[in-house]
């Protein structure tokens, strides 16, 4: 099967300045991601703030440019495209936003912005747009008496609805959701997790879903890949990962995660030491290695490649293999 | 001995001109030393606003109207400013949800922390210094010496909610108040923090009230949890208890929209509907609306408090 969408050795960096007369510093927000999503299939991407993860998803929709590597979209290269290829991938991948308060113009009528995707391409006349804004309302569990309303006459989880509707009104192939759960309400969350889920089903669509909740991600996704500090440190089938990591960060993430079940509360220790190193001056050899409760001298010195551990896993540490020998 | 807080029928309301928003409607909590109490509610359940009412911090136009705040018997309400101040930041702390708006940008973090000793203990500044940097080393602020010149813009999340935890602690408080202490912060920095604060509790005895709309903290940091909707407490008990046999039909459906109870890839279990309205009159139950088991008894009567097992409170009229 030939990936929707491939990124390979991705890069951006950006150019960054302590203050007025400070030397201008290159950040590297994205150190290189290799990444690939097949038709119809939902990869969770997690990781902490500040590990690159919302730049991979606007390298992915276009938004702004690679520093270096490659994009492909059903096989074309993003750089390449011409003006007419590059308006039918701006129509086929579609974003949905963490902070539905942010997102959403506040002097837009609901019925503007989510008709405005339909303007933007051009698609339908005017009735037949006012139809079609009014059954994705539907479609996002709002009622069409809605339509002339202002964002903030809406709560933040029928604002993510109504964000949800915007996404969709292009019929797109693929869409990049960024957190668009972590700014919700508990009962909220279920809500919205649920409506995903439905018209991912429905419409056949491929996701990209980013987030830090590790059982939101659990719960949604195919496959699963695991940022820290613009690196991949490891990528999988769901299960795989989350239930047998072969990396120590994405062990310490899941050791972290509170937990409800009594069952889980045992066995779980913490042993992330210390915090998130800068981008701005990322460790030598591995990114984890001052935080890694592994680490041996080499970790410091050489950077480990991602790769194929198992069929389908990948991982990126010199140890896996002995940390984690299957029992 | 008296419990080291107990709130009795705390009632706090919001004047507005859409009416009176009865924020808080009459909350019963206990805490005794060394305990770890959670109340736990989403956004606008009045869990924030009963913490401000405990501190006589809550914001104009909002105002306590009855009930009362006993810390150690003695009613804080019926304090006056002064000794209201007495109490605060000194024997009740408070660590808020974001450090970088609590703390003031223009100091630096060891002239905030030390301003509780300077004011409660009418330390000097060379003594209140030394004293804020064994706090921050306390709180696991490498090199405390050097960062008490820093100032908070730079410090990352992890290091300024440690600050927040320092100028809480400073005074050595019976109690401290946490108002989503790590919501801000990353799981592996978050777990750090949460860490932290039990080692600190088990040092000193204080009791800690840990408001949170994350239940697997409380699953595994408190002692007791109190369930908090539309402004009253809806459900409480010790937490095991709680998690392992809720009764109100709200606590139920908070935990059974937990992904990490749902399967894979199948729907989770959502409620209808959305919070009421706090303003206007209330007959009944607040949660009748979006209730699957409510019938109309529950739309009529005030729905009182009952005791479903030892120390097990539930606010409901068809629970077992």
């Amino acid at each position: 099967m030939t990936a929707l969408l491939q990124a390979e050795g991705v890069v951006k960096q950006f150019t960054v300045r302590g203050g007025l007369f400070a030397e201008k510093r290159l950040l590297t927000a994205v150190a290189g991601v290799d990444l690939e999503l097949f038709p119809g299939e939902t990869l969770g991407l997690a990781g902490e703030s500040g590990c690159g993860k919302s730049t991979v998803a606007r390298l992915l929709t276009g938004l702004i440019p690679a520093t270096r590597g490659s994009i492909r979209y059903a096989g074309r290269e993003l750089s390449a495209m011409d003006r007419g290829e590059r308006a039918q991938y701006r129509k086929d991948v579609q974003m949905i936003f963490q902070d539905p308060f942010s997102s959403l113009n506040p002097r837009m009528r609901v019925s503007e912005i989510i008709g405005e995707p339909l303007a933007i391409h051009g698609i339908g006349n005017a009735a037949q747009k006012r139809e079609r804004v009014a059954s994705l309302l539907q479609r996002v569990g709002l009622t069409p008496d809605q339509l002339s309303r202002f964002p903030h006459e809406f709560s933040g989880g029928q604002r993510q609805r109504i964000g949800i509707a915007r996404a969709l009104a292009v019929s797109p192939k693929l869409i990049i959701a960024d957190e668009p759960v972590s700014a919700l309400d508990l009962s909220i969350q279920a809500q919205i997790i649920n409506l995903l889920q439905e018209v991912k089903q429905d419409l056949g669509l491929s996701f990209l879903f980013i987030t830090h909740d590790l059982s939101v991600l659990r719960h949604l996704s195919d496959r699963i890949a695991i940022m820290y500090l613009g690196r991949i440190v490891e990528s999988g089938r769901r299960d795989d990962v989350l239930s047998r990591p072969l990396h120590p960060y994405t062990e310490a993430l899941l050791s972290a995660i509170p937990s409800i079940d009594p069952a889980k509360k045992k066995t779980r220790q913490i042993i992330a030491r210390g915090e998130l190193p800068s981008p701005l001056s990322p460790p030598s050899g591995c990114p984890f290695h001052p935080r890694c409760p592994y680490a041996e001298e080499i970790c410091g010195e050489l950077r480990p490649e991602l790769l194929e551990k198992e069929p389908g896993h990948r991982a990126a540490c010199h140890f896996s293999e002995t940390i984690y020998r299957p029992k | 001995m008296p419990p080291l807080l107990e709130i009795r029928g705390l009632c706090t309301e919001f004047r507005q001109k859409a009416g009176v928003l009865k924020a808080v409607r009459g909350v019963d909590l206990t805490v005794e030393p060394g305990e770890t109490l959670a109340l736990v509610g989403e956004s606008g359940c009045g869990k924030s606003i009963t913490a401000a009412s405990v501190m006589r911090l809550v914001p104009p136009p909002g105002r306590i109207v009855s009930g009362s705040v006993l810390f150690k018997g003695e009613d804080l309400l019926a304090l006056s400013e002064e000794q209201m101040r007495e109490v605060r930041g000194n024997r009740i702390a408070m660590v808020f949800q974001d450090p970088m708006t609590s703390l003031n940008p223009v100091f630096t973090i060891g002239y905030q922390v030390a301003e509780g000793l300077r004011i409660h203990r009418g330390l000097e500044s060379g003594a209140a210094e030394r004293e804020a940097i064994a706090i921050l080393a306390q709180v696991g602020i490498p090199a405390p010496k050097e960062r008490i010149r820093d100032y908070p813009h730079q410090l990352s999340g992890g290091m300024r909610q440690r600050v927040m935890i320092a100028m809480a602690l400073a005074c050595g408080p019976e109690l401290v108040i946490a108002d989503e202490p790590t919501t801000a912060l990353d799981v592996t920095i978050q777990a750090q923090i949460l860490e932290l604060l039990d080692r600190l509790k088990s040092e000193t005895r204080m009791g800690l009230i840990l408001i949170t709309h994350n239940l697997g903290i409380v699953a595994e940091r408190a002692h007791r949890t109190a369930i908090m909707y539309a402004g009253e407490i809806v459900e409480s008990a010790p937490t095991d208890e709680l998690f392992g046999n809720p009764l109100h039909p709200y606590t139920r459906g908070l935990l059974a929209s937990l992904p990490e109870f749902g399967t894979p890839g199948e729907k989770l279990a959502t409620f209808a509907g959305s919070v009421p309205l706090l303003t206007g009159a209330f007959a009944g139950c607040p949660f009748r609306e979006r209730c699957p088991i409510g019938d109309e008894r529950c739309s009529e009567q005030q729905v009182e408090m009952k005791e479903a097992g030892p120390g097990h409170l539930v606010r409901c009229l068809k629970a077992p």
